[in-house]
């Protein structure tokens, strides 16, 4: 006997479920199917008339359309399980991402071709969470990354080269000794085996150069999806930062970004911020209360370059970590075109 | 009665058809969820299996969109969609091999009625793959469990896995060798890498 029919018999007595098994999970299915989150605006199960629409829209989001631009925009595409919403952009902007709108023209412009790839060197420090044998720790893993990305087609044709640097502690966490064990240099390898982001989520430069230059188009693009109120906002803001880590758009879309971000209720200014390489910037940011966290988009103050993101504490109990504490943050060192991937190690 | 047309036997016209009727994605569930079901529950028992199956098939719903209509048969799709989602519970279906390695107990077959008699034959050896099983690379794993278990060809097990056809070879070839080795009570030293070969 060997090893495969070994291995087919083990576990073998787990029986093929029936169809009258699977029922209750069946029905769970068409309930989600049915109803799905985050809002369904009508219950009849007739699909909305535009009048209806509206209404209801206006009242949901009332602060948001009081000072409308008077653009309207129809989000989600009723094809799809996204709920018809209303996202109408918003007159007011924050000052730092409009002053990068101003200025995503000037820089020297990048025109990978198909079939080319996108390299993206950062340095970067995100929150470690530990839990072994040695118990529950934290701290701070820094690393330096150079990843290559297809023009065309998701993250499982990149590669990422990656080298890890000394770590940092955590707030009031010491240092475990597991956080020394991954330093020196990996790769360079697969970037993943999975990447199941649905389309409006896509960061390839073949697919960011077609969206929309008009930004309350490109505002409705940021909302692809999401219903109002603050948890939309917040996902919102976190799309903006998918399209400027490790993504590179043509100036027109980027300053159409820009300007949609600088629209996104609850945005303001932060005065000075620090990118994961110690550079100095002021900063785009929105404060996610339930996490107690403030997640802030970096420029140089002179130029508007994108200089990288960082999140920060703002609410010591939600976050578990003192006031101002930084939790993540990146620094984009180098964007720049190849036309091959790397030889894998 | 009527010959069946091709929107009564292939997935992806349901899953087309499913874009304009979201309803019509029930098919998909009601074809594949109960192999689904029993490939999850042998990796992880039924605890989180039922949430894993839920998940899968929800997620499958959700990127319906983006499903390439050339596929006729869903089946690569749904276990790639599946093995990603498990890739979450990796310490449990280790922790759970490891524990019928060393006690010859099965947190994961305990529920289910038990064939002792095939049961006693085959204890050393259970306990051997076991082990073998949790020392492999996750992707190994993955490969050899979905050709195993998930009755995959190797071809449907490279569009799960989103990896090459020479990969999958590679890796299931690997972890076929440990398992060799740990059945023949060779217990070799080094743990397998994960690479991938490249045709």
């Amino acid at each position: 006997m060997n090893e495969m029919t070994q291995l087919e018999r083990l576990r073998a007595e787990i029986p093929r479920p029936g169809p009258a098994d699977l029922q209750a999970q069946e029905d769970r299915l068409l309930a989600a199917i049915a109803d799905p989150p985050p809002v369904r605006l009508s219950r009849s199960g007739e699909r909305p008339r535009a009048v209806r629409r509206l209404g209801l829209s206006l009242a949901a989001g009332m602060a948001v359309v009081a000072v409308a631009a008077g653009i309207l925009v129809v989000a989600g595409d009723t094809e799809l399980d996204a709920p018809p919403v209303l996202h109408v952009m918003p007159v007011k902007a924050e000052t730092v991402l409009k002053r990068a709108a101003e200025n995503a023209g000037r820089f020297p412009e990048l025109h990978p071709k198909p079939g080319q790839f996108l390299i993206f060197e950062s340095q970067t420090m995100d929150t470690v969470e530990v839990n072994d044998a040695g118990g529950h720790s934290r701290y701070l893993s820094r690393s330096k990354r150079k990843v290559w990305l297809p023009v065309e087609g998701d993250s499982t044709g990149g590669f990422i080269e990656g080298e890890g640097l000394s770590p940092s502690a955590y707030p009031g966490w010491p240092i475990p000794p597991v956080a020394r064990e991954s330093l020196g240099r990996s790769g360079p390898e697969k970037l993943a085996d999975f990447d199941e982001r649905v389309e409006y989520l896509r960061t390839d430069y073949a697919y960011l150069s077609r969206l929309p230059t008009d930004p309350a188009k490109m505002y409705q693009h940021l909302y692809t999806g999401l219903s109002h109120g603050a948890r939309a906002d917040a996902d919102a803001w976190q799309r903006v930062g998918g399209m400027l880590t490790e993504a590179y758009l043509p100036a027109a879309q980027r300053a159409a970004l820009f300007r949609a971000a600088a629209a996104i209720p609850g945005v303001t200014t932060v005065g000075e911020a620090v990118d994961a390489a110690g550079r100095t910037g002021v900063a785009a940011a929105r404060t996610e209360p339930a996490l107690g966290i403030r997640e802030e988009y970096i420029f140089d103050r002179k130029t508007y370059r994108y200089l990288g993101v960082r999140r920060v504490v703002t609410d010591a109990v939600r976050a578990k970590a003192p006031v101002g504490s930084v939790l993540t943050s990146s620094a984009l060192l180098k964007v720049s075109v190849a036309d091959h991937a790397p030889v894998e190690q | 009665m009527s010959q069946l047309s091709r929107e009564e036997v292939d997935d992806a016209s349901f899953i087309e058809r499913s874009r304009r009727e979201p309803e019509a994605f029930a098919e998909v569930f009601r074809r594949h969820a109960p192999d689904i079901t029993r490939y999850v529950t042998r990796r992880l028992g039924d605890g989180v299996a039922e949430d894993v199956v839920a998940e899968t098939f929800l997620v499958a719903f959700r990127q319906r969109a983006g499903y390439e209509l050339t596929r006729p048969n869903a089946r690569p799709w749904l276990y790639g969609i599946a093995t990603h989602l498990m890739s979450r519970h990796v310490r449990t279906e280790v922790r759970q091999l490891r524990i019928l390695e060393r006690r010859g107990v099965d947190p994961v077959t305990q529920s289910f009625a038990e064939r002792s008699d095939e049961r006693v034959s085959a204890e050393a050896s259970r306990r051997s793959l076991a082990g073998a099983l949790a020392t492999l690379p996750r992707g190994h794993r993955d490969a050899l469990l979905l050709v195993a278990w998930g009755g995959l060809t190797y071809q449907e097990v490279a569009e799960a896995l989103n990896v090459r056809l020479g990969t999958v070879r590679s890796r299931v070839n690997r972890a076929r060798h440990r398992l060799r080795q740990e059945l023949g009570g060779i217990n070799p030293m080094a743990t397998v890498s994960e690479e991938s070969v490249h045709e």
